[in-house]
């Protein structure tokens, strides 16, 4: 049993972000991390590699060389190997072409479950998991609290409009999972430095078996504009005051827009 | 080439999704203005008997591409052959976890161009023209399709996005997707359903939420909470941190990996304001915080932050409320 973890690197949420000339964002003016929703799915992956659930566990990643970064990091918490598809027909990548290399990388790797986080921090669109699974003609396990597998099937516990299902599909499948599956563990010292020698290969478009043209120039979207966000109104605060007058000031505050 | 805008319809017992009307209602407008018609993809449990009331929300047409309980991602095949024939300009999808799923697999299926969540689409020279809040808000970026990307733009749209049509009358003629095998999608079963204990409402649908997070300590914590939302006509949601402490059902948490929100009025109490609550609730109308920490973050995003203690001031502020209701 193999599982393949997709890893996107992001910029820090902290990270201030600056747009280039090209309206793309200039990703080596902010401090890029792992794409904090992409730890919980290593996080289960880990998990059921210990349980004996899974026997590898290996990372993928479409970016610029510098994402080699993210995949190390991924490494140091443990898994076995990364692999990274950079190429520079794919900068400014959108989600479909994402979707595409991914899925043409991964029918490369076949694992019994590519699995993913449930969205990334920087565009928050949550769609490559299921474009993937449609590329690829597999089915979607997508929103899991927790995956198990078992049986040649994989299983996922997802919230339903009140309470939660339990949803299973034969393997392979292309899963996603949220965060509640477990906080990240930390990488230790020694992780890290086991991460170093862990195997790590990187291919181009080519090396996947795509050309730019297949990839559409890398998107099937156009970006036309990138501005600041209008400027909100300031705050009014209201402190040094009784709980009494806070109420009041609430309902003055809440009358005056006709909300109450 | 069409010029019909479609939209994503999800039905629960026959009746359509405050999303489902919302997106009618944005699917009229462009499609009104391209000279095209509103088309509703109805799902869920009785979308074939609810299809048709899609009319008074603004839709032309419907075309039901599943009825019944399955996982959404079964309909995805159906979906795909009800867009083929001849392709809308735009089809909108609610951004929730199941509008997403068959969002995804449009595009991965027909190989589309994507967008979004947007909080606004517009049409210039017959192209859509997504707008969005990227990079948790901290930029607006305004996208397109590149020239010669295959129909239809795939739009997800956030709850509040648009507002339905009231009162509005009209049945949708209604048909059935061409027929189209599930494919490996189709072998995705529920295999086990846990109800929950209780009701569970839906957050989106709420015009007033008031929202409790870590300071509020405790499940008994949330009595004020939700005695509050009562006299508001409103609805109790949470923060990630008091939905992981179990004070509250997931389904009830706001934030990136929650609920997105947009009510008329929000009012955050005991909650920080981390960057990922804040992508749940930024675009609520009123945001109004209550914090005993004068530097939660909440205090700089907010339009009224009170500085004070929780179970102090939510308790008066109900009973206030209450007695201007009386006297009115």
């Amino acid at each position: 049993m193999k599982i393949v973890v997709c890893i996107k690197q992001v910029p820090a949420t902290t990270a201030e972000k600056r747009y280039g000339a090209d309206l793309r964002l200039d990703r080596a003016s902010a401090e890029s991390v792992i794409n904090p929703l992409d730890e919980y799915a290593v996080e289960q992956a880990l998990r059921l590699q210990e349980s004996g659930a899974a026997e590898s566990v290996a990372y993928l990643s479409m970016g610029p060389e510098s994402a080699g970064e993210a995949l190390r990091r991924a490494l140091a918490m443990g898994g076995d190997e990364a692999y990274l598809v950079t190429d520079g027909a794919l900068a400014g990548a959108d989600e479909w072409a994402t979707a595409r290399v991914l899925a043409a990388a991964l029918d490369r790797l076949a694992p019994d479950v590519a699995l993913m986080g449930m969205a990334s921090d920087d565009a928050r669109g949550s769609l490559v998991p299921g474009a993937v699974a449609a590329i690829r003609g597999l089915p979607l396990l997508s929103y899991g609290a927790e995956l198990t597998l078992g049986d040649g099937a994989a299983r996922i516990r997802r919230l339903s409009a009140a309470g939660f299902d339990i949803i299973e599909a034969p393997l392979p499948v292309v899963a996603s999972v949220t965060d509640q599956v477990g906080e990240p563990r930390y990488a230790s010292l020694k992780g890290i430095m086991a991460a170093k020698r862990k195997p790590m290969e990187t291919w181009s478009l080519a090396d996947i078996g795509l050309s730019a043209d297949d990839v559409h120039g890398a998107a099937l979207t156009r970006m036309v504009e990138a501005r600041p966000p209008e400027a909100k109104a300031p705050t009014e605060r209201v402190e040094n005051v009784s709980a009494d007058e806070a109420a009041a000031k609430i309902a003055d505050w809440l009358a005056a827009r006709k909300l109450i | 080439m069409s010029n019909d805008v479609f939209f994503l319809a999800e039905f629960a017992d026959g009746k359509p999704a405050r999303s489902a009307l919302e997106l009618a209602a944005g699917a009229a407008g462009l499609a009104g203005a391209a000279g095209g018609a509103a088309v509703g993809l109805a799902y869920g449990s009785g979308a074939r008997d609810g299809a048709a009331g899609l009319g008074a929300a603004g839709a032309a047409r419907a075309v039901v591409i599943g009825d019944g309980d399955a996982p959404v991602i079964t309909f995805a095949a159906a979906a795909a052959a009800a867009v083929q024939g001849d392709p809308p300009l735009a089809l909108l999808a609610p951004a929730t976890p199941n509008g997403r799923d068959l969002a995804a697999a449009l595009v991965g299926l027909l190989g589309v161009p994507a967008f979004g969540p947007v909080r606004a689409v517009s049409l210039a020279d017959g192209r859509v023209r997504a707008e969005m809040a990227t990079l948790q808000g901290s930029v607006i970026t305004v996208s397109e399709p590149a020239d010669d990307a295959p129909r239809p733009a795939v739009v997800l749209s956030l709850a509040g996005t648009f507002t339905p049509i009231e009162g509005g009358s009209g049945t949708a003629s209604v048909s059935d997707a061409p027929a189209a095998d599930a494919g490996a999608f189709g072998k995705a079963k529920v295999v086990e359903t846990h109800p929950a204990e209780a009701a569970v409402v839906n957050l989106e649908e709420a015009q007033v939420i008031v929202a409790g997070g870590r300071g509020v300590g405790s499940e008994d914590g949330f009595r004020p909470l939700h005695e509050l939302a009562g006299v508001l006509g409103g609805a109790v949601g949470a923060s990630r941190a008091a939905a992981d402490a179990g004070w509250i059902p997931y389904q009830l948490q706001i934030g990136q990996t929650g609920k997105v929100v947009k009510p008329a009025l929000y009012i955050g109490v005991g909650i920080s304001g981390a960057i990922q609550h804040r992508v749940g609730m930024q675009t609520a109308e009123n945001v109004v915080a209550i914090n005993k920490d004068p530097d939660a973050p909440i205090g700089e995003f907010a339009d009224l932050f009170v500085v004070g203690d929780l179970f102090q001031v939510v308790p008066r502020l109900t009973e206030e409320i209450k007695r201007r209701k009386g006297q009115s």
